[in-house]
């Protein structure tokens, strides 16, 4: 682990206002932080398949999305990083908000030993985001400004022997690329392995609200909604 | 005169065969008792092989939970996958009331096991529980060791005090496997936080054998990713190893009475294949690089019992 972690963690943390940790004691459950309301995603287009970039090839995410960094920020001498950063956390919140209201009246998912029922909870949390997303499309959270950034902050975790060790962890027992849909709203396939992060790329991303996570799929970028199993968003070819 | 030959062989090798099935940790009234295994949800023969003889040994050992150390269910996990590679092979230890503990592997669907009761995760991914008082254990996710996880760690460890800490999780830090080897990465950003806060013991799996390593920065650790998959040929022993093995399944009985924990590695056969004992040094002032209770390896087997049986080292050995 690199010094220059610390200031990445530093940056993020500054940048992301990230929320405390949850002050988990012993089996003290903690629900996701309450977050102010947010735009959404410019809604578009209808709900259709996304190409499955291991038939068309890698690409670059190339969805429409508003500038964040505007001229008057820039001339205001906002830090152009860190604006971007603060605009994905801002996508993430909306996300999160959305999502609170869409699952209000699904099914909880709580502890049971009838795994019918978690699936069923799982099942019914993802239906209710689906449907209160359903114009939802690549590059809603993950800009091609924001996935320029994710991609400029891994970039030297990605040489080196921590590179090296990066990229081995993400071949091992993971799944292949053409296995998972590249699909906003899909599902991540049950029985598909989930592959580790490794730990210099994760540090340097910035920190979700759980039950967000970061998957990376050979070099593509997921973000996850882990309860619900749905893929909020993607951005290919994050890892060069 | 073949017959006789296998007879006499057999009548030999008894008392070693008797002496292999021996309990060989204390099993003193108040101690802390329980099990390890790690990489077992496949559903196998060899699966149900080794809970039959968890609960067997349980007859004499009464362990009150298992530590589960990842990759609890292989491929699908539907309702009858959870019967087929949980309830049924551990059956009778959950009939008696035994808690299973679950850490998350590579293989593992987060939000089903998390929620799924018998895994005692209490829907988080990773958490703390305290059997008994001076005992606590830590089950990490480190498959996704972010800052969330990492300040979390911080806070719960500073709040341990003088406990026993003991970690289980899924990737080894420390390793000699070929397929996988060092989790160096997370070991980057959990190992400053077990030498500063005085964890003793770290239980992990992944690499499908068996290994003990030699304690690192006062730390013990073990691998036993070995209840239901083996990779033979995989542990290239090395200056980590104080004995390991690719060829046989296994799980772990373990002991804490006092500061000193015992161990004892069972095959599929009952047999004991490793033995020994960890003793944490009592209060320590903490220093930069040195955690506050470090563990010294303890007993060796003596002669006369079939014990550890000591790897031939590739390389020198680690500090």
């Amino acid at each position: 682990m690199k010094v220059s972690h610390l200031f990445t963690v530093a940056l993020l943390t500054a940048a992301c206002g990230g929320d405390p940790a949850p002050d988990r004691s012993t089996y003290e459950a903690s629900e996701p932080a309450a977050t102010p309301a947010a735009t959404t995603g410019e809604a578009a287009e209808p709900f259709s398949p996304a190409p499955d970039p291991a038939e068309k090839g890698p690409q670059i995410s190339s969805a429409p999305s508003a500038p964040l960094v505007t001229p008057e920020a820039r001339a205001k001498g906002v830090n152009p990083h860190a604006a971007i950063l603060a605009d994905f956390k801002e996508r993430v919140d909306a996300y999160m908000k959305v999502r609170k209201d869409a699952i209000k009246d699904a099914p909880p998912l709580k502890e049971t030993s009838d795994v019918t029922k978690i699936k069923a909870a799982q099942d019914g949390m993802a239906a209710q985001i689906r449907a209160a997303r359903p114009n939802a499309k690549q590059g809603d959270v993950l800009t091609p400004e924001i996935a320029a950034q994710f991609r400029r902050l891994l970039s030297p975790e990605l040489k080196g022997d921590d590179g090296r060790d990066a990229k081995e962890i993400l071949k091992d027992d993971a799944p292949s690329a053409a296995s998972i849909p590249f699909k906003v709203n899909a599902k991540y396939p049950d029985g598909a392995p989930v592959p580790t992060v490794p730990a210099n790329l994760l540090i340097n991303l910035p920190t979700l609200p759980e039950p967000l996570q970061f998957k990376i799929i050979g070099k593509h970028l997921i973000l996850l909604d882990e309860d619900a199993d749905v893929i909020v968003d993607y951005t290919l070819n994050v890892i060069r | 005169m073949r017959r006789l030959l296998t007879v006499f062989v057999l009548i030999a090798g008894l008392p070693f065969s008797i002496a292999g099935q021996e309990l060989r940790v204390p099993n003193k009234p108040d101690s802390v008792k329980f099990a390890v295994i790690g990489d077992a949800g496949t559903g196998s023969s060899a699966q149900k092989g080794i809970a039959k003889e968890m609960a067997t040994w349980r007859t004499r050992f009464p362990f009150t939970f298992v530590v589960m150390a990842g990759d609890n269910m292989y491929g699908g996990e539907r309702p009858r996958d959870f019967q087929k590679k949980f309830e049924i092979p551990y059956k009778p230890l959950l009939d008696a009331n035994v808690k299973f503990y679950a850490a998350l592997g590579n293989h593992d669907d987060a939000a089903l096991q998390r929620n799924y009761k018998p895994f005692n995760m209490n829907g988080e991914r990773f958490y703390t529980f305290k059997p008994k008082d001076g005992v606590r254990f830590f089950a990490l996710d480190s498959n996704y060791v972010d800052k969330t996880q990492l300040e979390w760690l911080d806070k719960q460890l500073a709040a341990s005090g003088s406990e026993w800490k003991i970690m289980f999780f899924h990737h080894p830090l420390y390793s000699s496997g070929e397929t996988h080897g060092s989790a160096e990465l997370q070991r980057d950003l959990l190992e400053p936080l077990f030498v500063k806060h005085g964890v003793n013991l770290v239980l992990t799996g992944h690499e499908h054998f068996y290994e003990r390593l030699k304690p690192q920065k006062g730390i013990q650790y073990f691998i036993i990713g070995n209840s239901a998959k083996l990779r033979k040929g995989d542990l290239s022993k090395s200056g980590l190893t104080l004995f390991g093995t690719d060829r046989e399944y296994s799980f772990m009985l373990m002991e804490i009475s006092g500061d000193e924990l015992f161990f004892q590695t069972i095959n599929e056969r009952g047999q004991t294949i490793d033995t020994g004992s960890v003793r944490r040094v009592g209060k320590v002032e903490p220093a930069p690089g040195r955690t506050t209770q470090p563990v010294v390896p303890q007993a060796r087997p003596t002669p006369a019992q079939p014990g550890p049986r000591q790897p031939e080292s590739k390389s020198t050995p680690s500090k």
